[in-house]
Formats: structure tokens, sequence, C-alpha cells
């Protein structure tokens, strides 16, 4: 069998493989349609590259294979093609690089009215914290961190008093609301993932990261961590719940805020001093 | 040091001695320069010892980067056997611990990275190919060549070493990313850290003795008449992973030394605050990123000083078997060159979700897409060499032409993974490992492979069997393409690289076939590398003798004097060069190739067009 | 002291003459001895590992969150009871200066064949390293004596300890390494191993005067890089 056969098999089948996988991505269940819409791009372009190229070469081994008698061509360069070539290339190149820099710019640019959530991250577990009435989150350090204070916000910030704390691993959020993830780390880096939302980025202890997205489409999603982090890596999950509006009031109202906590210690505490007193 | 420079002592005479039978043509069109400089003084050695341990014959030195490189690397694909076998069927092999998992992946990573591919194409082609194909009669230094080689030993000798300490090897990932790294609870955060940056420290050392040789020899050391634009694209190739090499690897050793520090003493170069178990540990107001900053200063620049030899080496093997010279040589020369000068200004598309500064993200994807175009540049004129040319379809176009398919398929996903938005999606899944694989493992291997079945007849003087190298090549290529060509489609789903197991994610199950499929793939194209140890000792015994230029190729390291060539390889006089390096086919040569030594009154009636 | 005139060789005039050149058979640089052209290259790659550690301290000392410590104060040395900022770097940076100038003579006596010249200058060159690494070593145990440890630092930021010790620390050796070759080489430069162009002891291959400008190279670098480590660390 003359080995260019082969070859075009190769290329078909990676073809027919695109075509017919049964594994492709899971549906984009954010705004982040428009990442979808530049990798088919890049498919068309890409793929489409790839096929002719590996065809060409593949016409080339049938019609050019050796014979004898045949004498190969002598041509040091032509110009004229490199040229041409060049040109269409680096065109492909604009098209494939332009609408990726623009869906890059509304990727970093957040907008006004979006939720900050600060998703806490370490070896391996997630936590959350949402702003409370006053909309802002109070500031936190590391240090500050204990059993009374597992963000370790500021005690002496007003912002963090009424912060809701979410101290599971699952988060709720509204439907077609944009939501910017704050993310924080104690230890090592992370990456808070939820596939279907296609956005990413990494947790960096020290500073906070952060990135924004909408979710648009209810349903419950895993959260998986994306950086390795250490030996526990792979069961760095946490799921994400994407609710409508009035679901999403109610599980609001359930949840715990930081002066809340502060209470309830301080009461365990006046027990505790009862209990020892009696 | 090298020899005498003022001590000319045997300037040659000018090349028309060297026509012989000139066909009437004046022999002023064969007027060389003479040399500028004097014969080189090299140290023939005698013993076995010197001959071939602690030998300073550049291809003695060449052939034990090879060996030692090649050896390196079967322990890096036993050690992805391993990793495939947990994946594909989890929990077969009772010892694999999510410890010892991550620790293979990161030594598989490092050494088939560094110890492999940058060693065997530029210590073992450099040493071997540079030499013979600029026309010197060895390296210009060859004491420092040698230290070279076996500083490269010891650098393998303690990375090996950390299998063996208390803790194993590390086990962060071979970017080594702190804080991670040196944690305690990270596997090998104790010895194994150490004794890797130490092994990293030497490798830079020892490399940095070989490079300097590469180097200077390409740059004054080329014989006479091989002008720059004379030389093959092998040595463009290899001279240009050099300079990249000389000047990435600072950032990879001091990035090296500062996390010896931090975990030796205390230091927080790279560590910020951090809690752990509940304690604050003492580091603090470190940057992490810095580290990554350093490493992709390093590790990009990495990628082309593997893919760049390969490049060169490809367009030659290319043109020899397609019997025609190699389409648009200025333009190969400067994209190699022009690839090489850009690879130092993309290293932040590693990082584009690290959280460094969103902005960079902008500048990044701009010159990560300028690359593509030298690249595809080099791809067209790859097919274009093809065509209209007299194509032997022996083992080595073979490799030559899954080469393209897989370099091209590798470069379509970079381009995906260039273009920061698209990267969002799919950094930190699978389809990096495919693309990065496909793009710097399969291709660069497919190069190799080529090479090593194209330069047999000239190391050893007997070609290896073709048989066995067609099966060899079959199931590699077609083996390796259905490893990484479904492992896109994973990364697409969302699987994300690193991970032990994960089979309990409810869109990761429906690829339990594909990765039992393609853990069975990676079986198999690991044994079948070993057709080729197999073949090398068979046809060291009973090959057929390949006598001298047996591909009727047109460059020097042909042209030598005796097949295989011997210490000073060119015996009493150095050839003297004529023309490029791919006059395949021209019309009216008698034979379809003129060496570059054959003088212009030679083939005065010929079309020659390009000197 | 290379000589660019080669035989049968004229360089082309204009930019595209020097392309010419430039892409011309044998060599690249004309004239250029294989030693000092490797040590150039070897100096560019030296080049990039100070600058990475340059660049590695800029963005530490930018981000760290404790202050760092005042220079002016850190440095000062008491002269006579008053405390006078820089004066002890002041002085290591005259000598290392000077020392590059020694080296630069003995260069100049090598080529002119001077035997005893040479040797002195180059004896005085691994002197005045000496006593550079001298005062570094009484600079280091000054500040550790105060409580600055590679680890923590009583001043500031811990990492005003860290970077110090490494970069001053990186170049301390090859300041040593320096010397330690110049004073090798001043022995070979008395014992008239390159007026007889004796073959080295290890590479085998024979002698030259070359040799000492290849180590003045290499000595003007380590000069020259410690001036960045003054600016960068003393004077910001």
């Amino acid at each position: 069998m003359h080995p260019g056969i082969i070859f075009f098999l190769v290329i078909l089948g990676s073809v027919l493989f695109h075509i017919f996988t049964p594994w492709y991505w899971t549906d984009v269940a954010s705004n982040w349609g428009g990442m979808d819409d530049t990798i088919t791009l890049t498919f068309w372009v890409g793929g489409g590259v790839f096929v002719a190229v590996c065809l060409f070469m593949v016409y080339c081994v049938f019609k050019f294979s050796y014979k004898e008698d045949r004498k190969a061509e002598y041509k040091p360069e032509d110009k004229k093609l490199e040229k041409i070539l060049t040109w269409a290339t680096t065109l492909g190149v604009i098209a494939l690089l332009a609408p990726g820099l623009v869906i890059w710019n509304q990727y970093i640019t957040v907008p006004k009215n979006a939720l900050q959530i600060d998703v806490m991250a370490w070896q391996w577990g997630w936590q959350y914290r949402l702003p409370g009435k006053d909309g802002k989150l109070g500031t936190t350090q590391i240090t500050n961190i204990n059993e009374n204070n597992p963000f370790g916000i500021n005690l002496d910030d007003p912002y963090g008093k009424d912060d809701v704390m979410v101290q599971t691993d699952v988060l709720n959020l509204e439907n077609n609301k944009p939501v910017k993830i704050l993310l924080r780390s104690v230890d090592v880096l992370h990456n808070w993932y939820v596939p279907q939302f296609r956005a990413k980025m990494d947790a960096v202890p020290g500073i906070v990261t952060y990135y924004w997205f909408e979710p648009n489409k209810t349903g419950e999603y895993e959260v998986l961590c994306a950086e390795y982090c250490g030996v526990g890596h792979y069961a760095m999950r946490g799921r994400v719940i994407v609710q409508d509006n009035q679901d999403y009031e109610n599980w609001m109202q359930e949840q715990e805020t930081f002066s809340d906590l502060v209470a309830k210690q301080k009461a365990l505490e006046v027990e505790k001093t009862k209990l020892a007193k009696k | 040091m090298s020899e005498d420079f003022n001590d000319n002592k045997t300037i040659q005479a000018q090349s028309s001695e060297t026509i012989s039978g000139g066909s009437g043509a004046s022999p002023d069109m064969d007027y060389v320069r003479p040399a500028e400089v004097g014969d080189q003084d090299l140290y023939h050695g005698h013993s076995f010892i010197t001959k071939w341990i602690f030998c300073q014959d550049a291809k003695v030195i060449g052939v034990q980067y090879f060996l030692l490189a090649t050896f390196t690397g079967i322990i890096g694909l036993i050690l992805s056997w391993l990793m495939r076998l947990q994946l594909g069927f989890p929990g077969a092999a009772g010892f694999m611990t999510a410890e010892h998992y991550y620790q293979f992946v990161t030594m598989h990573g490092m050494i088939m990275v560094v110890y492999f591919l940058t060693a065997l194409f530029l210590g073992g082609f450099g040493n071997y190919l540079i030499p013979l194909m600029v026309g010197a009669r060895d390296m210009v230094f060859p004491y420092l060549n040698m230290v070279s080689f076996w500083m490269f030993f010891i650098a393998v000798g303690v990375l090996l070493a950390s299998f063996f300490v208390p803790g194993g090897p590390t086990g962060a990932g071979w970017t080594l990313y702190p804080p991670q790294t040196i944690l305690e609870g990270t596997p090998g955060s104790g010895m194994g850290i150490l004794l890797m940056c130490l092994s990293l420290i030497l490798f830079v050392a020892g490399f940095t003795m070989g490079g300097l040789n590469y180097l200077i020899t390409v740059l004054q050391a080329r014989t006479r008449g091989m002008t720059l634009m004379r030389m093959p694209l092998t040595v463009w190739g290899i001279f240009t992973a050099t300079v990249l090499a000389m000047l990435a690897f600072p950032a990879l050793l001091v990035g090296a030394l500062m996390m010896s520090l931090d975990k030796v003493l205390g230091t927080s170069f790279f560590m910020p605050t951090i809690l752990k178990a509940g304690e604050v540990l003492e580091y603090g107001g470190g940057s992490p990123i810095l580290f990554q900053h350093l490493f992709w200063f390093f590790g990009h620049p990495e990628v082309y000083i593997v893919a760049l030899p390969a490049f060169g080496i490809i367009s030659d093997l290319i043109s020899v078997h397609s019997r025609k010279n190699i389409f648009g040589y200025r333009m190969m020369v400067w994209a190699i060159v022009g690839i090489g000068g850009l690879s130092f200004f993309v290293w932040a598309h590693h990082m584009y979700v690290s959280g460094m500064n969103p902005w960079f993200g902008f500048f990044f994807a701009t010159t990560t897409l300028i690359i593509a175009v030298p690249t595809a540049m080099k791809v067209y004129n790859w097919i274009l060499t093809l065509w209209r040319g007299n194509i032997r379809m022996n083992t080595v176009m073979l490799w030559c032409l899954g080469f393209i398919v897989t370099f091209v398929n590798g470069g379509i996903t970079g381009i995906f993974l260039g273009n920061v938005t698209v990267d969002v999606p799919l950094s930190d899944t699978y389809f990096v490992i495919a693309h990065f694989h496909m793009v710097m493992g399969i291709a660069p291997l497919m190069v190799i492979m080529g090479a090593v079945y194209h330069w047999f007849p000239l190391v050893a003087g007997r070609f290896l069997d073709e048989k066995l190298g067609k099966w060899h090549f079959w199931t590699t290529f077609l083996g390796a393409y259905s490893i990484y060509f479904p492992m896109h489609y994973l990364g697409f789903i969302g699987v994300p690289r690193r991970y032990f197991e994960m089979y309990d994610s409810p869109y990761v199950t429906s690829a339990t076939g594909m990765n039992e499929f393609i853990s069975l793939a990676a079986f198999l194209v690991g044994a079948a590398q070993f057709i080729l140890i197999f073949n090398i000792i068979k046809t060291l015994k009973t090959g057929k003798p390949a006598g001298s230029n047996p591909w009727k190729a047109c460059s020097l390291e042909w042209l030598t004097p005796t097949v295989p060539p011997e210490h000073g390889n060119w015996g009493d006089r150095l050839p003297v060069v004529h023309r490029w390096a791919y006059d395949y086919s021209v019309p009216g040569a008698k034979e379809d190739f003129i060496t570059q030594t054959t003088p212009p009154s030679e083939v005065a009636d010929t079309g020659v067009e390009k000197t | 002291m290379s000589d660019p005139k080669i035989e049968g060789y004229v360089f082309k005039p204009g930019f595209k003459g020097m392309a010419q050149d430039t892409g011309s058979d044998q060599t690249m640089f004309k004239g250029v001895h294989w030693g000092k052209a490797m040590m150039w290259i070897f100096l560019l790659s030296d080049t990039f590992i100070f600058s990475c550690f340059l660049i590695s301290y800029m963005k530490g000392r930018g981000s760290t969150l404790i202050e760092w410590p005042n220079p002016s104060e850190v440095f000062a040395l008491d002269a006579f009871g008053v405390p006078v900022p820089l004066l002890l770097i002041a002085i290591m940076t005259f000598v290392l200066i000077t020392s590059s100038g020694t080296m630069a003579l003995a260069v100049k006596y090598g080529y002119e064949k001077n035997r005893k010249m040479c040797g002195w200058l180059v004896l005085a060159t691994a002197l005045g390293g000496l006593t550079f690494v001298g005062m570094q070593a009484f600079e280091w145990s000054k500040l550790i004596h105060e409580g600055v440890r590679p680890w923590e630092n009583p001043f500031g930021a811990p990492q005003f300890g860290s970077f110090f010790f490494m970069i001053t620390g990186f170049h301390g050796t090859h300041v040593s390494i320096g010397v330690i070759f110049l004073f090798i080489y001043a022995y070979k430069v008395f014992a008239g191993h390159y007026d007889e162009e004796k073959r080295g002891w290890f590479t085998t291959m024979k002698g030259n005067y070359v040799e000492i400008e290849i180590l003045g190279l290499y000595w003007h670098f380590v000069d020259l890089v410690w001036v960045f480590i003054f600016a960068f660390f003393y004077l910001w």
C-alpha cells in the first residue's frame, strides 16, 4: 500500500472524528458564548489550514514519488509566491486574533453592577463570602483567620460586619446577574473553574485575583480546581447552584452574617463563663 | 584554551589547487580566500579512557550525549506508562498513590523537556553535526566540550538520585510553581526539590560550556567558503536554539537558586503569608507570580530550543530525500532567526489565567500570534519542497511526513491557546496536554527518529533496516496520533490536567472509554520504540554497509575522507566550500546533486542559480 | 587587541557591506580570537543572570508590604564617631574600579610581551579583588551583627536581607573566582608560560597572552555589574 493512502486516511479520520465525536464541550451556561464562537472560528480557519496542508502533502507524495528518470524541479526561491503566502497567513492570523482581543477586553472589564463574591481556597476546599446589605465586602487578612473568623475579616472594618458567610463548598448564584469572583488562597495556587461557565482564573496566595461572568442557565454545576495544588488537587471540587431570583432570595435569607457569627460566639462565651461561675 | 591565533602554522594554499580536471574554465572562478586561522591543534587520545570516556572528540561527545539522553528518555517513557496505567485503569497498579502519580508526572515532564529533548538536539546532534557541517576539525574548545558532557552526566545522576532520597522526587509538577513546591505536604518537598534545583543548575552550567562551543564553532570556525548563507538549515536551527538557550537558561538558574534559598534558608522570594493546617508559616511578602515569570521566560524559549533544531534537521531531510533544494532557503533562515527572537516576547501566554495583570494578555496574545506567521511559512516551504520533487518514500521520508502532520496539528492548536480568549476555557485542561505533546513531544520525536535513520549510516557506516524502520514508524505515528488527537476533546469537555482520578464527575464519566483507549495506545507506542534499539543492535552486527555519501547528499558531513569520520574529520586538508548545501537536480548537471565542495568551473555549463 | 586586517579580506563600506562582512565565510568577527568571542558570549549570558536577579529585586522591593530600609542608614559606617553614609561602599567601589585599571594595563603589557610588568599588574589586580572581597566580608559581618539575616531584617522588609545577601553573594562569588584565576594567571605569566606557549594543564592547548585579555574581559564585566548593584542597592 502506498504510504500516502494511510496519511490520507489519518486526515480523513481526524475530520470525521471531529464531526462525529461524542466528546465535546458542555452547553455554555454563562455569557461567555463568545469564547465558544472564537473557538469555532479558530476551528474553521485552523482546521482548514491543517486539512489543506496535509492534503497537499499527500498529493505531492502520490504525484512525485521517486522515479529513476524523473528530475526534480530546480527553483531555489519564488519571491512572489512567498509574499502571497506571508500576507495570506498574516490576514488569517489577524482574523483570529481580533475577535479574541475584543472578547478578552470584555473579560477584564467587569460590569459595575456585578455582585462581588469572595472565593477563598485552601488545601483542599472552598468557601464563599458575599457582601451584605451595604453591597461591599470587608477587607481581610490571612493572619486574622481563626475559628471565630473563618475568612480573616479585619474586625475594625465596618463593611465586614454584615458580610454573608457561606461555609460550605456550595455557592448559590442568581440567574442572569453578573458576578465578580474575587479569588483568594491561603496556601498554594488554586483555580475556581466551572467548565460550563468557560471562565477561570488562578487564586494566588498573597494577592486577590478576579474574573467575572453572568450565569444564564439555572441548574447545578460542578466546580473543579484547575491549578495543581497538591495531592488533593483532583478531589478539590465544589458546587454552584444557579437559581431564579425568588429561590436565590430565600437561600440568601438563611445565610449567616459575620456579626451573627460574632454574636453567637459571644453568647457561647457568656454561657461558658456562666457555667464556670456556677 | 585554544590554539594560538597568531601562529598560522599551515596557511592553506588557495583554492586553485582543488581544481582537478576543470573543463577549461578559468581557475579564477574557483577562487576562495585563504584561511584566516591556522589549522586547529587537537589532542588525540590514545588510551581507552581518553578515546571513549573522557574524550574530546565532538563526535564521540555527541554520541555520549545521545546515549545518555536516550537513557533518561526511556526512564521518562516508563514514567509515562505508569501515569497512563493509572489514568486508563485506575487502581490497576496497587502501589500507585496520588503522591506517586504526581511525582511521576513531574519527573516525566522535566526529564523529557530538559534532559531528553534539549540534551539530545543540542548536545547530541549539535556536537556531532556542527563541526562536520561547517567544515571544522572539531568544536573550538574540545576540553570544555568534554566537561560539558560530564556536567550533564552529573546533572542526570543528581536528578535520578532524587528517586532514592527520603520523600522521593519532587511532585510539584514540572513547572515547579511555588509555594506548592516547597511546602510540607507536597511530595518531595524536602530533598526532592533541592536535588531537582541542583540538577537544573548543573545542567545549565554544563550546557553553557557546550553552548559556547556550538556558538563559536559556527561563528568563528567555519571552513573556507562556508558563508552564513551557505550553512545547512540544521546548523542554523541548532545555532539559533543555542543562542536562545544561552539567554533563557539564566532565568531558570536564577529561579532555581531563589527557590532553593526559600527552602533552605527560609527566605521569602516567592513565598507570601501562608496559612497551613491552621498555623501561619514564617514566610511572608514574596510573590509566587515572580517565579512563574522567571520560569516561563526560560520555558517558552525552551520550546523553541527544542523546535528550532527540529525545524532545521527536518528541512535538510526533506530536501535530501525529495532530491530538491529546500524551497525558499533565505526565508527559512530568517524564519528561524525571527522565531528565535520573538520567542523572548511571548512567555506570559502560559500565564493568561495566572492572576498576572490582565492587560498583559493583549500584548502577549499579539506577539504569540505573530510567531505563527514565520512558523506557517516554514510549513509551506516544507510542503513546497515536496512539490515537483522526486520523493524517495523511505523510512526517513516517512518520519518527515509524520512530522509535518503532527507539527501542523500541534501548531494549529497552539493558535487556539495563544489567542488569549480561547485560552481561558482551555488552559489547564487536557487540551493543553494534547497540544504540547503533539507539537513538542511527538513532532520533535519524529525528527529525532528521521535524523537517526538518516545519519546512522554516517555514524556507524551501515544502513538501519528499512523494514523494521517502517514498522517502527507506523506504530509510532499512528499510535501517537491516536493518543493525542482524541485527547484534545477531553480538554473541550473541560477535564483539568494533573488529576489523579476524577471518574465521578458527570461529564467526564463519558470519557472513560477514551481514556482506556489512549492508555493502550500509549503502551503500544512506548513499546514500539524498542524496535529502534533492536534495529540498531541488529544493524551494527549485520547491517548493509553504507559507503561514502549513501543518500547522495550535498552537505559537507557526507564528504569526509573516511566513513565514519575520524578524529579531526577531514584528513590532511580542510574542505573548501563553493555553494549552498541544496544543489539537487540542477538542470544540466550529470548527477542529481552537486556537492558543496564542487568548484564552479566543474559545473560551469549547468543552470546553477544560487550559491 | 585583535587585528582587523585579515589577509585577502577587505571590509566593505556601508550597511550592506557590513551585512556582507558579517555573513562572509570562515568568521563572523574578523580576527577575533575564539577564546575572546567565547568570553563575550558567556558574559552576555551572565548579563541575563544578573538582570534576572536585579529585576526580581526590583519586583520584590516594589511589592513588599513592609517598608524597605533606608540604605544610607543601613550601610553607614562610623568614622571617628560620625556615621558616614556609604563610606565603606565608596572605598570598595574605588578599589574595584582601580583594579580594572590595573587589569587593562596588564593586558597592554602582555601584548608587549613585557612579562614582569604584566605579571605585577595581574597580581595587583588580584590583590585589589581580594581587598574588595575582604571588605564585602566585613560589611556582611557588620550587617549580620546588627541582626540582618537572609530571612529577617530588623530595619524593615525581610526581603532586603534576602536580596542583599543573595545578589552581593553571587557577585562576590564572581569576584572570588576572578581572584583565583588572576593568581593562577599571575603565576603563569611570571613562569613564562605565555612566552614559551606552554600547553595548559588541563586543556593541553597552547597558552598565549591573549588569555590575559580574556580574563580582563571577565574582570571588567564583574566591575560593571558591581556598578549596577551599587546603584540599585545603595543609591535607590
